[in-house]
């Protein structure tokens, strides 16, 4: 495509083999099965699925955490694969549980520094310190500094991580649930830093998430991820206004918006669960649940990507 | 629609009625600490009728959770302070025994779905005797009797008769939770607290908790007291709503009065917080943290973050009462 991809990612497949016995194999966890995308510079992309999709395998693929069964992830070019500290001083990781991520016997100064030590960075450190506390809006700095995580409210330690993900000024940062655990006007609080440091700094961002409905303050792309591929890949507006795939549609139906009609009546939901990734169902993964399922079609031949207006990808075979 | 609720609300402040399934009166729970005594539940009222949900929403560690075990008398050892009254049928129930609050009420007239209570089942006890064991604790029932009453209970979840021979492991995250609100439902109570009952499930899975809450209520005529801090999510359920913060409720209304127009400067905030999928809005956000429970400022609790505070809230403002029976916290509707 353009040349202004900062993350290309092609044709990607992360198994687990499952083990029985000492020399057994069970199968394999299909986690991420055929995904391809790519990010460009400065822009933010929501992953959105249930729990289960492999949503976070795919993010940490592409952190290069695992290694991919098959398939490519190139940064700038350059594929990931044997030595990866080049790459990691590049991208910041801001995980799902703050307080989990944050080393409980390390104050806010050790913490930042260790990043800076371990990647040789030259410069006053003691100023980038300060720099990123501000930028995150840890202030007064001095109130910060020597505190431990557990004197932190939760959106302060929220903070904390992505002053951690940003202090080595990277190009690309990788949220996985950035906000799940805290509360609604928290979140709010900690979108809008993100999406700030986003556009100031001009980072690249994949934004890991179940929640639809915090996506449009956030991000220019949607992905929705069902049982390991991305089902559907739209700008935020489109899939919003017009989603394609059966399985979009129902997960927007099925998110309320505060109101008091919501009370008078019952949801459609589609039937069953998601499919266990060691067998998915043959051809689309989503037709054992799909109301428009068009039998020997969906479940003979998994759908290619189709592109129903120009930049609205689905994997759905309604759209051939 | 806004009439009908009037009437409700008039009701439910129970002149010569029929006494309210529920009554709270300044009810307190505080508990000691070392850092000095912490103001958890400080002075809650509220009315629940028959077949009614109340939504109790709040930010976490404004007391909501509290004030669920406070009504059911789950309390841990460092109570400070435990008083009020707490009305069933019109019936005074704080001043019963340990033992007669056990057999006559927990279970017997309100049970409860913890928080990540599906996480906490026994993963070495099968789902149908969890959800049998209320029957036989709180009710002396024998355990086949038990066993059948589990099988009716699971089915109104509609979870298949046949996972109740399974182990908890071997069920999703949904179906646990169903298992979890058949076990508040096995004894045939007239009101459940549901305390965040579908916050770590899917949007699917969650809608279908919802769903199945909503046949229930509209089926058994249950009463639900629904704790949570997700607003979008407690307007599928709740017929009236109690805002909570630092211990106190500082706003209750109907649900058709609630949503579309909060009325204290906190409710407002908190609603501007929400994401909105089908409306194009700016989000808002609190600044500044809740005050400590331990030494809860003297006036309003929440002034020093509101936007619109002025000399008269160094006071505690009283409840107030402003059209349609709504009650509010806050000095500006006096």
């Amino acid at each position: 495509m353009s040349n202004d991809a900062l993350l290309s990612v092609k044709d990607l497949h992360t198994h687990f083999e499952l083990r029985r016995g000492v020399f057994g194999r069970a199968g394999f966890v299909r986690a991420v099965d055929g995904v391809s995308f790519e990010l460009h510079r400065g822009e933010a992309i929501a992953v959105v699925g249930e729990s289960g999709c492999g949503k976070s395998t795919l993010a940490r693929t592409i952190l290069g955490l695992y290694r991919p069964t098959k398939g490519q992830v190139l940064f700038e070019g350059r594929p990931l694969d044997g030595d990866l500290r080049w790459y990691r001083r590049q991208i910041g990781y801001v995980q799902q549980d703050p307080y989990g991520a944050l080393p409980p016997f390390m104050d806010v100064h050790r913490i930042l520094m260790e990043p800076l030590v371990i990647n040789g960075f030259q410069g006053d450190r003691e100023r980038r310190i300060r720099e990123v506390l501000e930028e995150v809006k840890l202030t007064p700095v001095e109130d910060f500094l020597y505190k431990f995580p557990h004197q932190l409210s939760g959106g302060q330690q929220q903070r904390l991580v992505i002053a951690r993900a940003m202090i080595l000024r990277p190009k690309f940062l990788v949220a996985d649930e950035p906000v799940s655990m805290l509360d609604a006007s928290v979140r709010v609080e900690i979108l809008e830093l993100l999406r700030g440091l986003q556009r100031s700094h001009n980072l690249s961002v994949i934004y890991i998430t179940h929640d639809l409905s915090t996506v449009r303050y956030f991000a220019e792309r949607i992905f929705v991820m069902y049982a390991g591929k991305l089902i559907e890949k739209a700008p935020v507006q489109k899939l919003l206004q017009e989603p394609r795939h059966p399985y979009t549609q129902a997960l927007l139906a099925a998110i309320p918006d505060p109101d008091p009609a919501n009370a008078q009546t019952f949801k459609k939901i589609p039937p069953g669960e998601p499919p266990s990734l060691v067998n998915p169902p043959s051809g689309c993964r989503f037709h054992p649940r799909c109301p428009a399922f068009i039998a020997g079609l969906c479940d003979k031949e998994a759908p290619p990507e189709f592109e129903p207006s120009a930049g609205h990808f689905v994997e759905c075979w309604l759209y051939r | 629609m806004r009439e009908k609720a009037e009437v409700q609300s008039r009701a439910s402040v129970g002149v010569g009625a029929a006494p309210p399934l529920l009554r709270v009166e300044d009810l307190r729970l505080y508990f000691r600490t070392t850092q000095g005594v912490v103001q958890a539940v400080d002075n809650i009222s509220f009315v629940l009728e028959r077949n009614q949900a109340l939504a109790i929403l709040g930010e976490s560690g404004c007391g909501k959770t509290s004030l669920a075990r406070a009504i059911l008398r789950l309390l841990p050892r460092n109570v400070h302070t435990y008083s009020g009254r707490v009305e069933l049928d019109g019936v005074d129930v704080m001043p019963w025994s340990e033992e007669r609050f056990r057999k006559e009420v927990r279970w017997t007239k309100i049970s409860m779905v913890a928080q990540a209570a599906m996480n906490s089942l026994n993963p070495v006890l099968r789902v149908g005797d969890q959800i049998a064991e209320p029957l036989m604790i709180h009710q002396g029932m024998d355990k086949q009797s038990a066993w059948a009453r589990a099988r009716e209970a699971i089915q109104l979840v509609g979870v298949p008769v046949d996972f109740l021979q399974r182990y908890p492991f071997e069920l999703s995250g949904g179906m646990r939770q169903r298992a979890v609100i058949a076990m508040a439902l096995v004894t045939n109570p007239d009101l459940i607290i549901l305390d965040e009952p579908t916050s770590a499930l899917d949007v699917l899975t969650q809608a279908n908790i919802m769903n199945v809450l909503k046949q229930i209520k509209r089926e058994l005529h249950k009463s639900y007291i629904l704790i949570t801090h997700d607003i979008a999510t407690s307007s599928e359920l709740a017929d009236h709503v109690a805002i909570m913060y630092a211990g106190q409720i500082v706003e209750w209304g109907t649900a058709e009065q609630f949503y579309p127009n909060p009325l204290h400067p906190y409710s407002q905030k908190l609603m501007a917080s929400v994401p909105r999928l089908r409306e194009e809005r700016a989000l808002d956000f609190i600044p500044g943290r809740p005050p400590s429970l331990i030494n809860p400022p003297q006036g309003c609790r929440f002034a020093e973050r509101c936007p619109s505070k002025f000399f008269q809230c160094e006071q505690e403002p009283p409840m107030i009462e402003v059209r349609g029976g709504r009650l509010v916290k806050c000095w500006l509707y006096r």
